[in-house]
């Protein structure tokens, strides 16, 4: 008789007692579908021991940099009264160019807001009852199940296309300040995501049910929003006059472009 | 050095801050991303998780390294999202479980490329991949994990074996 799959990973883990040990090792002699199992078990832990840690992608630092600014900014107008609104300046005066960087941050963090806690999953059932209601039909469920996903895509789609106009119009207007090799390359990439979406959405018009299809638009508005805001990033690096910044940034679009 | 570089965030010098974020946002966003299964996720826990620390830098006492208020920190955060998410899913575990069955790959038996791992890690269910991540990967033992997840001891052990077999199929293994 087989050791069972817990006793068998315990051994793998060398977490077994000396006794159950042997009586393993005796069954594992004469059983090669045992002995693979244990094998293949401690491939997985060696392979999960060696894992490194993962790069947080470049962007993340930019975002959370805005963050904070404006968590500070705010805080120091709770502080100074109601009238300390009007830090925020007109971003033609060429004098106020920190305050201005700083409103930029603050529109890009506007629009991330929005995004921010909105997590959709598609396919995601998690307002659709476990079990049918005593009398109700399977088809009823099944019929309001999709309903629910359909409406749930709808008002994610809604939600993504809004931040990344937002997104869009800080990006368009501030483009001046990239160099035209990186403009190029931004405008590139947009639009070969643009057309993943494009493909994407026509899919789910025609499949709604089609959690890939579902899945590649949504990843469609992330991919986008995502190189909007390096873009925003991007900006606001150059701007401040901070080099290194900026050319990480670059350096992440141009492996995303490859 | 480490008091230094919490005076001045407290003091509100964001390039302190930048710092601690360039020293363990790697190790932080690595923890968010494999707890939630998703980079996307992972980026957005790694965000919520320093812009809590730059809110409760002040309440750091120093009885412990920097690095370790700051994991304990991420792992709280993650746990509470996973909690949250799975008190949204929980009515469908078993019907989820049952979508995430798969097909074993064809076996395979070069060595396990960390990026197959990384995916394959992804793809495990909810519940069993937490368990595998906090013990497999992060080093916990099972009546840690237990603790973290408000689980039995019991259910940690299995859920760990179970995310080692799944990982067994879909990494070629059998």
């Amino acid at each position: 008789m087989h050791p069972n799959e817990t006793t068998l990973n315990e051994y793998a883990d060398g977490s077994l007692g000396a006794a159950e040990r042997a009586g393993v090792e005796q069954h594992l002699a004469a059983c090669a579908s045992c002995r693979q199992l244990v094998d293949d078990l401690r491939d997985i832990l060696r392979a999960t021991g060696e894992l490194e840690p993962l790069d947080a992608p470049v962007r993340a630092w930019p975002r959370l940099e805005r963050a904070i600014r404006m968590e500070r900014e705010h805080a120091t107008r709770v502080t100074a009264g109601p009238h300390s609104g009007a830090a925020v300046s007109d971003p033609a005066d060429a004098g106020s160019y920190r305050t201005y960087a700083t409103w930029l941050a603050a529109a890009a963090a506007l629009v991330l807001a929005a995004v921010v806690g909105m997590r959709y999953t598609p396919g995601r059932r998690a307002e659709a009852p476990a079990v049918a209601p005593a009398g109700a039909t399977a088809s009823a469920t099944a019929g309001g199940a999709a309903e629910s996903i359909e409406t749930e895509l709808r008002q994610a789609e809604a939600h993504y296309e809004n931040a990344i106009k937002g997104l869009e119009a800080i990006a368009t207007t501030e483009r001046s300040e990239l160099d035209p090799r990186t403009a190029a390359t931004l405008q590139k990439n947009l639009a070969v995501i643009d057309q993943a979406i494009s493909e994407s959405r026509a899919a789910v018009r025609s499949e709604p049910a089609s959690e890939p299809a579902q899945q590649s638009l949504i990843e469609g508005f992330k991919a986008k929003i995502g190189l909007l805001q390096d873009t925003v990033a991007l900006i606001n690096e150059m701007r401040k006059g901070n080099e290194a910044g900026a050319a990480r940034i670059v350096s992440g679009l141009k492996q995303k472009g490859n | 050095m480490t008091v230094d570089l919490v005076a001045s965030i407290q003091a509100g010098d964001v390039d302190a801050f930048e710092a601690l974020y360039r020293q363990h946002s790697a190790k932080i966003y690595t923890l968010a991303s494999r707890m939630a299964g998703s980079p996307e996720d992972g980026e957005d826990l790694l965000q919520e998780i320093f812009l809590q620390a730059y809110r409760k830098i002040g309440s750091f006492k120093g009885d412990s390294a920097l690095g370790t208020w700051l994991y304990r920190l991420a792992l709280n955060h993650c746990l509470d999202y996973v909690r949250s998410r799975r008190a949204k899913m929980n009515k469908l575990t078993d019907t989820l479980d049952a979508e995430t069955s798969f097909e074993p790959a064809a076996r395979r038996d070069t060595p396990i490329a960390r990026m197959d791992l990384e995916r394959a890690v992804e793809r495990l269910p909810e519940g069993c991949r937490e368990a595998f991540v906090l013990h497999d990967v992060e080093g916990f033992d099972h009546k840690e994990v237990a603790d973290l997840l408000g689980i039995a001891e019991g259910t940690s052990k299995s859920q760990v074996f179970k995310a080692r077999l799944k990982l067994r199929g879909f990494l070629g293994k059998r």
